[in-house]
């Protein structure tokens, strides 16, 4: 039967009058690498709010990692982990000690949570600066702190909302070398949103998402070969009539 | 719990971290007790039974209860506009259990706060309470830091930002301090104010530590005025409501989201 890790039919969510996503329908596979590609407003965040129970739906269901998003809040929650747009690390407490704050939220027993902590450190360059406050930490090493955060209850599935917003281009080379060494390493599956057309080239599949709907869903080269285009960004033109860098920003 | 003690010792080194906060906390009673107890003292001398700075102890400690839980219960907004509540939100947690944890740890700041002042405020006026009597006041301060704890997530669920700081000063937290008893006893005051004291969480967690510390003139008038089991149960009820109220407010659809949705739609 079906390994969907994630798993939406008719899912849609209003904000007051603003209808921020409908109708969307899509199956994201055990292990895939799966990348949401729209500009800013297209209901990224809100699919990603949605997935990760942080949102009710409006309409329509969901299911991640095998639960309903509506029902089983925890269940889901146990499942997966998030990394926001923001951080979402306290700036006045240390790196380790943030990761031990969280290794408690997802209730890991000390004996547990040390060697894990450990790890990450060490995994995501951070073994240095264990002991530096959060607010003196470069760009890049604060998101590899929210990602750490995120993996350290080694969840099935890992959501990265607009990971690389805000970081050079050094700091987004070394978080998608990592990223890759993760999946090779432990069949995570990966949902990312995106409005860089160059984040979603590398992904298994890609959803165009364009004012709260769902535009095009494939792989790269499929989405490319119907839509007669060479480039994601062509494919985003093609399928939403305007290009995805021009979206008005209201 | 392990999440529940986690957002509790949280609150704890966060308050160690910022030097300044903790002085001025424990400052502030003192200061209260110089100036005020000077110039009410003067005034109150003419009754002759208590020096009025011995009245005015358990009243700062309560004070001290007050600005301790009541801050930390806000510095939830605070955790709300650092996303650092996203965290929250996204561990395998229940609701009410990021209230409690909040709410304890508010508890964990006032009362330790009132501790350390009071270990040294007591001596000061010479006051000497039995054993049994500091265990009343230790259950005095934890009762009263819950409850404060629990109306400042309240008043945290409600706020947007900090900046309405300056009105949750003067419509609750002085109110809440003059109609108290940690001044002045609130028996001689015009029946609508009285009335309110009834409201008052604050004067509730004040008599009981009137019940602990001034015992002995409770005959004159300066004591207690409730039962102790009454001000017990009016401040689990305060804490107990406050929390009911706080959890699903605190924790809203939107609280998060909806905000972060507002910066681009």
């Amino acid at each position: 039967m079906s390994t969907a890790a994630i798993e939406a039919r008719g899912l849609g969510k209003d904000f007051g009058s603003v209808r921020a996503l409908d109708q969307l329908d899509l199956d994201v596979h055990e292990a895939e690498f799966f990348a949401l590609l729209g500009p800013n407003g297209a209901g990224k965040t809100t699919t990603v709010h949605l997935l990760a129970t942080l949102l009710t739906p409006s309409r329509g269901r969901a299911r991640v990692a095998g639960q309903d998003v509506a029902h089983d809040g925890l269940a889901v929650r146990r499942q997966i982990g998030l990394v926001f747009q923001e951080t979402t690390l306290d700036r006045d407490l240390t790196v380790e000690e943030n990761l031990r704050f969280a290794a408690r939220l997802w209730n890991l027993p000390s004996r547990l949570a040390a060697p894990r902590i450990e790890t990450c450190l060490r995994d995501f360059g951070l073994a240095q600066r264990r002991d530096a406050r959060v607010r003196t930490l470069s760009g890049g090493e604060r998101r590899a702190a929210d990602i750490a955060r995120g993996l350290l209850h080694e969840p099935r599935i890992l959501f990265l909302d607009e990971p690389t917003a805000g970081l050079d281009p050094r700091a987004r080379r070394s978080l998608w070398e990592l990223v890759g060494r993760l999946r090779r390493a432990s069949g995570l599956t990966v949902f990312l949103t995106t409005h860089y057309v160059e984040e979603a080239e590398p992904c298994d599949r890609v959803a165009v998402v364009d004012r709260g709907r769902l535009a095009a869903l494939g792989t790269p080269a499929e989405l490319k070969r119907t839509a007669g285009a060479g480039t994601l960004e062509e494919v985003f033109l093609a399928r939403t009539g305007h290009a995805l860098g021009e979206t008005e920003l209201r | 719990m392990r999440a529940v003690s986690g957002i509790a010792i949280r609150e704890l080194v966060r308050f160690l971290r910022q030097p300044g906060r903790a002085l001025g906390s424990l400052a502030r009673p003192f200061v209260w007790l110089l100036f005020a107890g000077a110039g009410y003292g003067a005034v109150f001398a003419g009754r002759g039974e208590l020096d009025y700075r011995v009245y005015m102890a358990p009243g700062l400690l309560g004070m001290v209860v007050m600005f301790g839980a009541l801050l930390a219960a806000l510095s939830t907004v605070i955790d709300r506009e650092a996303g650092v509540l996203r965290m929250l939100l996204v561990a395998p947690i229940r609701r009410r259990t990021i209230a409690l944890g909040k709410a304890l740890g508010a508890t964990l700041l006032g009362t330790s706060q009132a501790v350390a002042v009071g270990a040294v405020l007591l001596p000061l006026v010479r006051l000497r309470p039995s054993a049994q009597e500091l265990a009343l006041a230790g259950v005095a301060l934890v009762l009263s830091s819950l409850a404060m704890g629990a109306l400042g997530l309240v008043l945290a669920a409600t706020m947007r930002s900090l900046e309405n700081f300056a009105g949750v000063m003067n419509f609750v937290v002085f109110p809440m301090l003059f109609l108290s008893g940690a001044l002045y006893p609130v028996a001689h005051l015009g029946p609508i104010l009285h009335a309110l004291t009834y409201a008052n969480p604050l004067a509730y967690g004040v008599d009981l530590l009137k019940h602990a510390l001034l015992g002995a003139w409770t005959a004159a008038g300066y004591g207690g005025e409730f039962p102790p089991t009454v001000d017990v149960a009016a401040l689990a009820g305060f804490a107990g409501a406050g929390l009911a109220v706080a959890a699903p407010l605190l924790t809203r659809e939107g609280g998060v989201t909806r905000a972060a949705f507002r910066e681009r739609a």
